[in-house]
């Protein structure tokens, strides 16, 4: 591999790393507001790519409409598992878990009524035409992906910090109890939580879409990828998703670039030596227990 | 109760080894898996529910035991049974590595790390030449056995009925004994397992190797009924698929394990008349179950069974049982006010290896640093071997911190401490145990799900994870020593008197008869040195009055006594020298008298608070 090389397969890196990103990002909201781990979060991602088939390309909405309109549903749908799961909230979150496991399963049977055990390839939104940045060959649609990634990150980040619906789920990841002192509706941060994390993953789901084919079954794929990027920048940090997202992306890009099918087998080794090394993540808080 | 209960099992067994004269050819299929899954959902609630190791791995454990089987028959030409101990050995090997980042990870870390190697293991079933790739491994060889032909479903049951019988029996014998009291104490809480002598990082392999082990019969057998192994058949989905059928049949609960798999097997099955309707059907009652039934399938049924007993007249459910099945905690005045019986020494042991004049606890320029905070700094101090020593000091003045160095929650910056003349700064909490230094902790650390006998019990076995295997190959063992355990636990319960509450979940009781608890526990590892790390917190006046006799009567049967307090009155009283400390450092030491007339005592700690005359430092 020559330095081009290097750089070209490093943007393709960075890209698909966008996608686990935001992944990640899902994981971790509902991770620090509820303590839960959403097993359900990749099959979400792939009813989000379902629903851009349905709107981008087979009713032919623009590619922005379709988008906000699978984000808006899947963000309805995770609400909704929210309510459903509520009664186990700060009791049962074993069982809880469980539970997204559940509508995981069940997302994925419904995908197969609605659009079939087939599977769809979904073309990309702008042509896909390499762009030769000082000699290096970038494909536009990897710039794209990062373009919309980075704003989805800018939005989420200006949400948490400027809103008060933002800034009142931060206080309910904080400390719930005090947060419901304080007048917070908890139940329904946890939903917003849960909502936004769906929302997001329709945007994985939608840019992820052309670069993979869409199946039912993507949602496993994609989904521990994108878990094993939240635990790698160090779980329920927001900055720790992308930094994790985007490093599993390049250590997945050179892996499949020096030895094809056995990327994923290189990909989780070095994310087990890493956390092994580094067991509260990249940007994760060493914490010291005080017995 | 036990007729009953023994009736209830008998017609089980005669249920199971019927079952092949009762159902159809499809039927006959289907108890089969259930069986396999059974093993799995077993070996997954060992790990998983008992050790609180978060393996997500047990899919592929199961796939290294059907991909032996078949790689070693088919590729290899070795026999079925040949094959089969090579198979568990292959996937207990798998299971070795599948948790060693247990070591260092732990809950969802691990989770995903588990669940990565094995989506790396899947990877390479899909890629590699000699497992036939996606395809798999057709034309497995039938099992070999006698007359019997294995080929024929009906006939595999009964193979497949005994090994879940065995696994299962075997299971059972573990959890029963200190194998799964050991896990279940470091489930509920890894560090005072440490303390009371739990080899932790040994447990957690141990519980992998288990799992793993359970996974490759199963497979093994797998491989002999379906006689093709494909990689989808140990994919992410049964993985999920095993660990619903672990929680909703209640985690540690082995029943409960089998129970989920045979009930989530069966309606799976029965959606198939849905036909495309199934899997959704299947997702949205495994919600319902969650949601509807937060005990699991097991505490449903434990519930029922102590409600039908309570209607039947003549039987009796006691307090305990009622307890643990429906959560009904009836303790209250149940001993809280006796006192301690001054009779009876309190260390089960006399110890008589305590050296002439060698100080029993030697604390030499220990320095501690956390990052930029120096929360101990060049601290030295000696205890003599049967005194009754205090350290007073206020919050955040490092006395914790030297019991945590001391007991080997963390090593020092610099420095060490010695108890009677061997080293025990810096090494595994477990092996200070062994060295005779014990604790009890400021925040109660007890084993919330046992028994108040239980925590005792785990301090009292002394048994190493080396004498594991007496499971195997020396099971009638252990009943002997199971009740020699008990004996001597009692025995101790009997001084502390706690007898009346051993049944009780330790976490149930009230606070004050809590911190006995840990300090039996403490004493049940039979320690030469007993840190206490503020007993009084809490407690009541007359509790307190207990206490400070408690304390001495440990003194007396040999054992010297460090303790952190910050009520003074109970120091003054209780204590032979004090040291003060301040802000990571010795601020005086001497007897109560002497530390308590230091001007510079007073100015800095006992002036602000004027403590000496409320006797009270807890704000």
């Amino acid at each position: 591999m020559d330095l081009r090389e290097i750089l070209q397969t490093g943007v393709g890196g960075l890209s698909i790393g966008a996608v686990y990103a935001l992944v990640a990002l899902g994981f971790s909201i509902v991770y620090r507001t509820i303590g839960l781990v959403n097993f359900g979060h990749g099959d979400v991602l792939m009813v989000g790519a379902f629903l851009m088939v349905t709107f981008f390309v087979n009713s032919h909405l623009a590619f922005p409409l379709a988008l906000v309109i699978a984000v808006a549903l899947t963000a309805t749908m995770g609400f909704g598992f929210e309510r459903v799961l509520r009664p186990l909230e700060r009791k049962d979150l074993d069982l809880m878990l469980i539970g997204t496991i559940g509508f995981g399963i069940a997302l994925e049977g419904a995908a197969v009524l609605i659009w079939g055990s087939e599977g769809q390839a979904m073309p990309t939104p702008i042509n896909d035409t390499p762009i030769n940045l000082a000699g290096v060959t970038v494909r536009s649609y990897d710039v794209l992906v990062l373009v919309l990634a980075a704003a989805v990150v800018v939005g989420l980040y200006l949400f948490l910090e400027r809103a008060k619906a933002g800034t009142a789920m931060q206080a309910a990841a904080m400390d719930h109890e005090a947060a419901t002192a304080m007048g917070i509706d908890v139940a329904r941060c946890n939903g917003r939580a849960f909502a936004i994390g769906a929302g997001i993953a329709a945007v994985a789901g939608a840019l992820v879409g052309p670069r993979l084919y869409v199946s039912a079954g993507m949602g496993a794929a994609v989904g521990v990828k994108g878990f094993a990027a939240a635990i790698l920048g160090g779980f329920g940090n927001i900055p720790g998703a992308i930094v994790g997202g985007l490093a599993l992306g390049l250590i997945e890009a050179y892996a499949s670039g020096s030895r094809g099918s056995y990327s994923d087998v290189i990909t989780f080794v070095v994310f087990t030596a890493v956390i092994m090394l580094r067991p509260s993540g990249l940007l994760g808080e060493r914490t010291v227990s005080r017995p | 109760m036990t007729l009953l209960r023994r009736l209830a099992g008998a017609g089980a067994v005669v249920v199971l080894l019927a079952v092949p004269y009762g159902v159809t050819y499809y039927g006959i299929h289907i108890a089969n898996l259930v069986l396999i899954f059974i093993m799995l959902a077993v070996g997954l609630s060992l790990v998983l529910g008992y050790a609180g190791q978060v393996n997500l791995a047990q899919a592929a454990f199961f796939g290294m035991g059907a991909y032996a089987s078949a790689v070693l028959t088919v590729k290899v030409g070795l026999g079925y049974w040949a094959a089969f101990p090579l198979s568990v050995i292959a996937a207990g090997l798998l299971g070795v590595l599948v948790g060693l980042p247990s070591l260092r990870v732990q809950s969802h870390y691990l989770g995903i790390v588990t669940l990565g190697l094995a989506v790396a293991f899947s990877a390479i079933l899909v890629n590699a030449s000699f497992t036939g790739q996606a395809v798999g491994l057709p034309g497995l060889p039938v099992p070999p056995l006698g007359p019997v032909d294995l080929s024929d479903e009906y006939n595999y049951y009964y193979l497949l009925l005994a090994a879940a019988g065995l696994l299962f029996a075997l299971a059972r014998l573990m959890v029963t004994t200190e194998l799964g009291r050991r896990f279940q104490a470091m489930r509920d809480d890894a560090l005072a397992a440490a303390h009371m002598g739990v080899e932790v990082p040994a447990y957690r392999m141990v519980a992998f190797v288990i799992a793993a082990c359970y996974a490759g019969v199963a497979g093994a057998l797998y491989a002999g009924l379906i006689r093709y192994v494909s990689p989808d058949t140990f994919s992410l989905a049964i993985m999920f698929l095993l660990l619903a059928m672990v929680i909703v049949g209640g985690r540690d609960n082995i029943y409960g394990a089998a129970l989920g798999a045979t009930v989530l097997l069966i309606v799976r099955e029965q959606f198939v008349d849905l036909q495309k309707y199934q899997q959704v059907a299947y997702g949205l009652l495994i919600v319902g179950m969650v949601v509807a039934a937060p005990e699991g399938l097991a505490g449903l049924v434990g519930r029922v069974w102590i409600r039908v007993k309570r209607a039947i007249p003549g039987a009796r459910v006691t307090p305990a049982e009622a307890e643990r099945a429906l959560g009904e905690a009836e303790v209250s005045g149940l001993g809280v006010d006796d006192g301690i019986a001054a009779r009876a020494p309190l260390a089960l042991v006399q110890d008589e290896r305590q050296p002439d004049g060698v100080p029993a606890l030697e604390v030499d320029g220990v320095s501690k640093r956390f990052k930029g905070l120096t929360a101990l700094d060049d601290v030295t101090l000696s205890v003599a071997a049967g005194a009754i020593h205090g350290i007073v000091g206020p919050n955040g003045s490092g006395k914790t911190t030297l019991f945590n160095i001391a007991t080997g929650v963390y090593g020092p910056t610099s420095g060490e401490v010695r108890a009677y003349g061997d080293r025990v700064s810096g090494r595994a909490a477990y092996r200070i145990c062994d060295r005779g230094v014990a604790r009890t902790f400021q925040a109660l650390r007890l084993f919330r799900s046992l028994t108040v006998r239980e925590n005792v019990m785990v301090a009292l076995d002394r048994a190493r994870p080396t004498s594991l295997w007496r499971y195997v190959l020396a099971p009638w063992t252990f009943r002997r020593r199971e009740r020699a355990l008990k004996a001597r636990a009692d025995e101790l319960l009997e001084r502390f008197r706690l007898s009346r509450v051993a049944d009780f979940r330790a976490t149930n009781l009230p606070y004050g008869q809590q911190r006995l608890v840990e300090i039996a526990r403490a004493m049940a590892t039979g320690p030469r040195v007993l840190l206490l790390d503020e007993p009084a917190a809490g407690l009541s006046s007359a509790e307190m009055n207990d206490l400070r006799e408690l304390v001495t009567r440990i003194r007396d049967s040999g054992i010297t006594v460090v303790l952190i307090e910050h009520n003074m009155g109970l120091v003054m009283t209780l204590c032979d020298r004090v040291t003060v400390f301040a802000s990571g450092r010795v601020l005086a030491e001497g007897t109560p008298e002497h530390v308590t007339r230091d001007p510079e005592v007073i100015e800095t700690y006992l002036g602000d608070a004027d403590l000496l005359a409320t006797g009270d430092g807890r704000p």
